[in-house]
This record gives C-alpha cells, sequence and structure tokens, in this order.
C-alpha cells in the first residue's frame, strides 16, 4: 500500500513539474510591461526576426536603441530577440501568435504575409507614425493595406527583373534588350557566337515562378491595371496575361538543358561560369554568385515581355518588415523603435551594414552596381509595384510552369490551373 | 475481494502513467485535436473559424484532382516498394545467411545505408543523378546514363525507388535475417532427409517458418511507403510540377503554402489515416492467419 502511494505522489509530482514549467514561463513573459518603477521604468520587448544571418547587425542596433531609450526617457528596456530560421519562422510565429504569446515585434513578408496578418487581426496600424513620413514614395505601398493604413516598416526590399552577365554583354556589344523582338536578335547573336543565352534553373519551383511577378506585374502597368481587383472577384482569368508564355518559350527555347535538375544555388555557379549570359533571377543570389567567382560583373534589367518597350519595367517589391502585435502590452517602446529603424541618424549605418537598398530619403549610402542599375530605371519610372498575387497562386504558377517546361500540360491548362487557385484563394478569404 | 482487483488497477495506471501521460500530451491530444479541425475551415491564422461538416473530405475526394493523383502515385509507389523491399530483403538475407566467415561483414555493408537519414540520402542521390551520371556517361560510352533521372517524370519515378530501396531494404534485411536464424535446423535436415532439394526446402520449410517476420515486414513497408515524405522531397521536390508529388506532400503543400488551410490538409490526413489503418488492417489478418509455430 505504502508503495501504491509513493508511486502516485510521484506521478502527481511529475506532473506539477511540468506544469511548474509552464507556469513559469507564462509568469516570466507577463513581467514585462506591468512593472512599473518609481525611478526608471523597466521594459522588457520581445522581438521576432527571422534573419539570423544579420544577428550582428541586428545586436549593435538594439543595443544603441537601448541606450537612446534610457537616455531620452529613462527606460531600461531588455530586449528579447528571437532570430529562427526564415523556413520554419512563418510556423513559429503563427503558433506565438495563435496562442497569445505574440512578439511585441515581429517581421513578416510584406506582399506574401501582411495581407492574411491584417485581415487576422494581428497587426497595430502605424499610419500616423514619424517614420510614414520618410518612406520613399516608391516603398510605401508596399507596407499598405488595401484599405490604406500602413503596418510595418519595411527592411528589405528587392528591384528586380533578370540578371545578366555585363563581361559576355559588353564582349558582344550589346546592350539589355528594351523589346521582345530586341531579345531575340540579342539571342541569336549570342548563339551565333556559341553563348548559350540563358541559364535555365527550375528544380525549385519558386523560379519559374518568377515570371508570373514579372510578366502579369508589366502587362497590369501597361494597361490591364484593374486586373487584380477584377481576379479577386473572380471576374478575371489570366487568359488575359496569356502573352507572357511568349518570353517564357524564348527563354526555354535558349536555355541551358535538364532544367528542371538545377536549382538556384547550381544556376548560379552555372551563371557564375559564364554558362549562360542571362539568368531568370532576382538580385538576392548576388552573395551566392560572387562566392563562386568574386570578379562576376553582372547588372540587373528588366524582362522585355512583348513589343511595347514601355512594358519593359523593373519590379518593385517589399519583403521582409517590421509590424507591432496589436497585443503588446509595451506598445510605446515598441513604436519607439519601429520608428528608432528610421532614425535620422542611426538608420543610415544600420541599412547600410545590412546591405539593404535604400528606402528612405534619409538613407545616403552607396549601393551595390546591380541595385544601382535598377535605381536607374526606377529613377526613369521604369517600374512598378510588385502586384499583390496571393501567395498561393504563385506557388501554383511554378508548380504549373515547371510542368509546361517538362511538357506535360499546355498553356491553357496552366493558365486555367491559375484561375482555379485564385478562385480558392477568394473562396477561403471571402 | 473486490479492492483487490481495484488495487490492481492502480499499480497499473501508475506504472503506465509516466509514459501514457507523456504519449497523451504530445501524440494522442493533437491527433484528435487535428480530427476536431478536419471538420473545420481553419486557416491556421484566424482566430475563428466554423464547422463546416464532411466538407473537406467531399472536396478532397471530387473536387481536388491533384490530391487525387498524388493519392494514385502514392498508391503505384506502395505497390512497388512493398514487393521490391521484400523481395530485395529477403534475398539478401538468405544470401548473407548462406555465408560463413563474411556474414558480419555483408551484413554491416547491406545496413549501411539505413543508418544515413533518408534526406541526406536523397540529397547524396540528387548529386548522383544530377552530376555523376551524366559525366560517368561522357567519359564512358554507357550513353544511356546521361538522362534526366529526377527531371523527367517518367524516369524519376524510378529514380524514387532506387533511393528508397537503397535505404530501405537493409533493415528489413535485418529482420528476415532474425527470422531465418529462427527456423531449427532440425526441421530442415528431416526435409532433406526425405529427398527436398534446397528450393523445396525453403518454399515448403523456411517460408512458412518466418511468416511472422515476413508479416512485420509487410507491415512496416506498407506503413512507410504510404508515408514517404523525405526521398521524394530531397530527390524531386514532387516536381516537376506535381508529377510525382506523393500524398504527404500534397497535405504538407496544402496546410503550409497555397492557402494555409488547415482544416482542409486535416482532412487529407484524416483520409490518409483511414487508408493507411484499412490497408495494414486488411494486410495482418490475411497473413496472422498464415503463421505456423515450429
Amino acid at each position: 500500500m505504502k508503495k501504491i502511494v509513493k508511486g502516485m505522489m510521484i506521478t502527481a509530482l511529475a506532473a506539477t513539474v511540468l506544469a511548474g514549467c509552464g507556469n513559469n514561463a507564462n509568469s516570466t513573459n507577463n513581467e514585462g510591461g506591468s512593472t512599473g518603477g518609481g525611478e526608471a521604468k523597466s521594459v522588457k520587448l520581445k522581438m521576432f526576426i527571422a534573419q539570423p544571418r544579420f544577428k550582428e547587425q541586428y545586436d549593435k542596433y538594439i543595443a544603441a536603441f537601448v541606450a537612446k531609450e534610457k537616455a531620452d526617457k529613462n527606460i531600461d528596456v531588455s530586449v528579447q530577440l528571437e532570430m529562427p530560421t526564415s523556413d520554419n519562422a512563418a510556423q513559429i510565429l503563427k503558433t506565438r501568435l495563435a496562442s497569445n504569446d505574440a512578439p511585441d515585434i515581429f517581421a513578416l513578408h510584406a506582399t506574401n504575409e501582411i495581407p492574411s496578418y491584417y485581415k487576422a487581426g494581428y497587426l497595430e496600424d502605424l499610419s500616423d507614425q514619424p517614420f510614414v513620413g520618410k518612406l520613399l514614395d516608391s516603398v510605401k505601398p508596399a507596407v499598405t493595406t488595401n484599405d490604406g493604413k500602413v503596418v510595418a516598416v519595411p527592411l528589405e526590399t528587392i528591384s528586380w527583373g533578370y540578371l545578366y552577365n555585363k563581361k559576355i554583354f559588353t564582349e558582344q556589344g550589346i546592350t539589355p534588350p528594351t523589346t521582345l523582338t530586341e531579345m531575340k536578335a540579342v539571342t541569336e547573336k549570342l548563339k551565333a557566337n556559341k553563348i548559350t543565352p540563358f541559364v535555365l534553373s527550375y528544380k525549385e519551383a519558386w523560379i519559374p515562378q518568377l515570371l508570373l511577378p514579372l510578366a502579369a506585374g508589366a502587362l497590369i502597368e501597361t494597361g490591364n491595371k484593374d486586373f487584380v481587383e477584377r481576379m479577386n472577384k473572380d471576374e478575371g482569368s489570366f487568359t488575359e496575361m496569356k502573352s507572357m508564355f511568349d518570353i517564357f518559350d524564348l527563354i526555354n527555347a535558349n536555355g541551358t538543358d535538364k532544367a528542371t535538375e538545377v536549382g538556384g544555388d547550381d544556376g548560379a555557379a552555372a551563371f557564375a561560369a559564364g554558362k549562360g549570359a542571362m539568368w531568370l533571377q532576382g538580385p538576392w543570389y548576388a552573395e551566392t554568385i560572387l562566392k563562386n567567382d568574386p570578379n562576376m560583373d553582372f547588372g540587373v534589367a528588366p524582362l522585355p515581355i512583348n513589343d511595347n518597350p514601355d512594358a519593359t519595367l523593373i519590379n518593385m517589391g517589399a519583403s521582409t518588415s517590421l509590424a507591432v502585435s496589436k497585443t503588446t502590452k509595451n506598445k510605446e517602446v515598441a513604436l519607439d523603435f519601429i520608428n528608432y529603424v528610421l532614425d535620422d541618424t542611426a538608420s543610415n549605418d544600420f541599412f547600410q551594414s545590412l546591405k539593404f537598398n535604400p528606402i528612405s530619403n534619409i538613407h545616403t549610402y552607396d549601393s551595390y552596381p546591380w541595385v544601382n542599375d535598377a535605381m536607374v530605371y526606377i529613377k526613369e519610372g521604369k517600374a512598378y509595384q510588385e502586384p499583390k498575387i496571393p501567395q498561393s497562386v504563385k506557388d501554383e504558377v511554378g508548380k504549373g510552369l515547371q510542368a509546361y517546361y517538362a511538357g506535360q500540360l499546355s498553356q491553357d491548362d496552366v493558365l486555367k490551373a491559375l484561375d482555379k487557385a485564385w478562385q480558392s484563394y477568394n473562396k477561403v478569404n471571402k | 475481494m473486490p479492492t483487490k482487483s481495484y488495487k490492481k488497477y492502480i499499480s497499473l495506471f501508475t506504472f503506465v502513467a509516466p509514459a501514457f501521460i507523456l504519449y497523451a500530451v504530445f501524440l494522442l491530444i493533437p491527433t484528435i485535436s487535428g480530427m476536431v479541425y478536419s471538420f473545420t475551415d481553419w486557416n491556421g491564422l484566424n482566430r475563428n473559424y466554423d464547422f463546416i461538416g464532411f466538407g473537406n473530405f467531399v472536396e478532397a475526394l471530387t473536387e481536388d484532382p491533384d490530391f487525387v493523383g498524388s493519392l494514385l502515385f502514392t498508391l503505384k509507389y506502395v505497390v512497388f516498394m512493398v514487393v521490391l523491399q521484400n523481395v530485395f530483403a529477403l534475398l539478401l538475407a538468405v544470401f548473407i545467411e548462406s555465408r560463413r566467415k563474411t556474414k558480419g561483414f555483408f551484413r554491416t555493408i547491406f545496413f549501411m545505408p539505413n543508418m544515413i537519414s533518408t534526406i541526406i540520402s536523397a540529397f547524396m542521390w540528387t548529386f548522383v543523378f544530377a552530376q555523376v551520371l551524366p559525366q560517368l556517361a561522357e567519359k564512358t560510352a554507357l550513353t544511356f546514363l546521361d538522362q534526366a533521372w529526377i527531371g523527367d517524370p517518367k524516369v524519376s519515378f524510378f529514380s524514387i525507388l532506387t533511393v528508397s530501396l537503397w535505404n530501405g531494404v537493409g533493415y528489413m534485411m535485418i529482420i528476415y535475417l532474425a527470422g531465418l536464424q529462427g527456423v531449427p535446423q532440425s526441421l530442415k535436415e528431416a526435409a532433406r532427409i526425405d529427398g527436398a532439394n534446397a528450393f523445396q526446402t525453403f518454399r515448403n520449410v523456411t517460408l512458412p517458418m518466418i511468416t511472422h517476420a515476413i508479416t512485420i515486414c509487410f507491415f512496416l513497408t506498407l506503413n512507410g511507403a504510404f508515408k514517404v515524405f523525405e526521398v521524394v522531397y530531397g530527390l524531386t521536390g514532387g516536381g516537376p510540377g506535381r508529377s510525382t508529388q506523393v500524398i504527404t506532400m500534397n497535405i504538407y503543400e496544402e496546410a503550409f503554402s497555397n492557402n494555409f488551410r488547415y482544416g482542409y490538409a486535416s482532412a487529407k490526413s484524416v483520409i490518409l489515416f483511414i487508408i493507411i489503418l484499412i490497408f495494414t488492417f486488411i494486410q495482418i489478418q490475411v497473413m496472422k492467419r498464415r503463421e505456423v509455430e515450429a
């Protein structure tokens, strides 16, 4: 009998210990906001930024922010920075939000994630914050919701089209073409000189997917302005975008072979080795390319999709952006930090050290050549905002174009699948 | 005494409790809540969701050609895997059992691929298929090696099979080896005295005696083949397009990309669970009946 009682007690003890773990975690979390001391208020700020490769830069910037809060407002801020890898960041963040354990400040993808997070009511409205006035006009729409509220401060922005090997282009005496016909001439010339015009890398579905934002973005910008809205109302169809296959066919017909076996990194290696003069890819692969060949000279150019030179445009989009949780208990400090991201004095160095593109007129540092390439087009007005195509449609187009390349689907099949994907997106998000 | 049986249950419970509590918290409760979610339209983010009855199940089986396609592809994979994996494993086991001195060596060699994690072996083989084989074809005259091993949907199925077998046969082989070693020598000798040749001995003595090993191996391969994920993920990513997409991948895609339809993906998981349940149930029922004791 004694033994049984003992056993029961051990079990009970184990259970309380387990439960105790949970309680402890909760109590430490709540501590931050409520304990306001007499002289120096102390605040614990939780941040969630899925960019572990920039830990050093963020740590440094946060330390500067902590010092500033202490000096300006006499608040002792301790920051708990969480940096998961980007692969599972969205999962962790969603779990946190769903379990009412939201970080005060978290990073999310501007075009892909802001709409659904905003709709679920997790994002604080930041429209009246001072940083909004400092954003470049070209960047602002990316963090603005459909009903006109700014809900995040962008960190990482990208301007992209396709990459081209500047060395090959100079040797052949060619410049980035501005129309589809010119593009054909360029590929012919390259082929005549035994240079493969395009590197193809379609193993990962997101790479062929890039064609859609480029082609659809340009077509929307030049005459089909309400495409996205009509698609959202189930009134449009991707048959309007059929001409995107013109450039896709041209690229595929003049590319390296076995494209469905080449992933992004292999593609970067092939491009750096000069196995193709152009690559349908964005400058986010710059680091990988330079790792393969530090002296590689490449540029960013807009992809021509038809014979209208005005439709040959650079795509501008924002990715990593910082948002404030609606349920934060430390709103004041969180907002201070969000504004500090675009601080007049500190921000310039911060963005430069992160190697991000300038997003505000307070950013005056020199960027990389490929960023400057794109900036030239943007200043000429040859750019458009990345269209707000739902992520599920982008996933679908990647798979569709892979299958199209492998000869399993026809153009109409792909377009039909895209229509269906958008319709089911509408159905799910009504 | 009635208190006696009551006490028995208490001691049973105390012994089982630690494991059972962990099992319940981390496996049982999530499984059940997953089943509950399968009747909702939850998207993994919204705080509110509605119960929609069997809507998800109906949609998965009637309006989702990708799901049905992946289901058929998985079935094809299961058939090939269950047959080939067991045949190869049994052949290897018999071969190794017939060795005397080199038994340990061969056992280690054939089991080794199993010690490498599946996803890593998939990446290794990606390199072999994409780089080594084409190079080999170039250097030698074996031009048939120069294929799109993982890029061409017709060929990639067999590439996936190759890697799965390479990785999985070793484990089944060990189980068969144990089974073979349990066959009493006396029975085999008796058969030989009765004039049976080697094949007849194997067919009529050894096989019936290792039916329990066959049951286990069939169960494991059937179960594992339905749940295949890493190999396909590492080799082709389900591509090109969705031509090599297996059912687990379809579920993963539904839940974690696309429209984040957790509820719908849970419904698909429940369907997979039911399919596996039915198949393994039938398989075990059928094979249990054939088992014999020495």
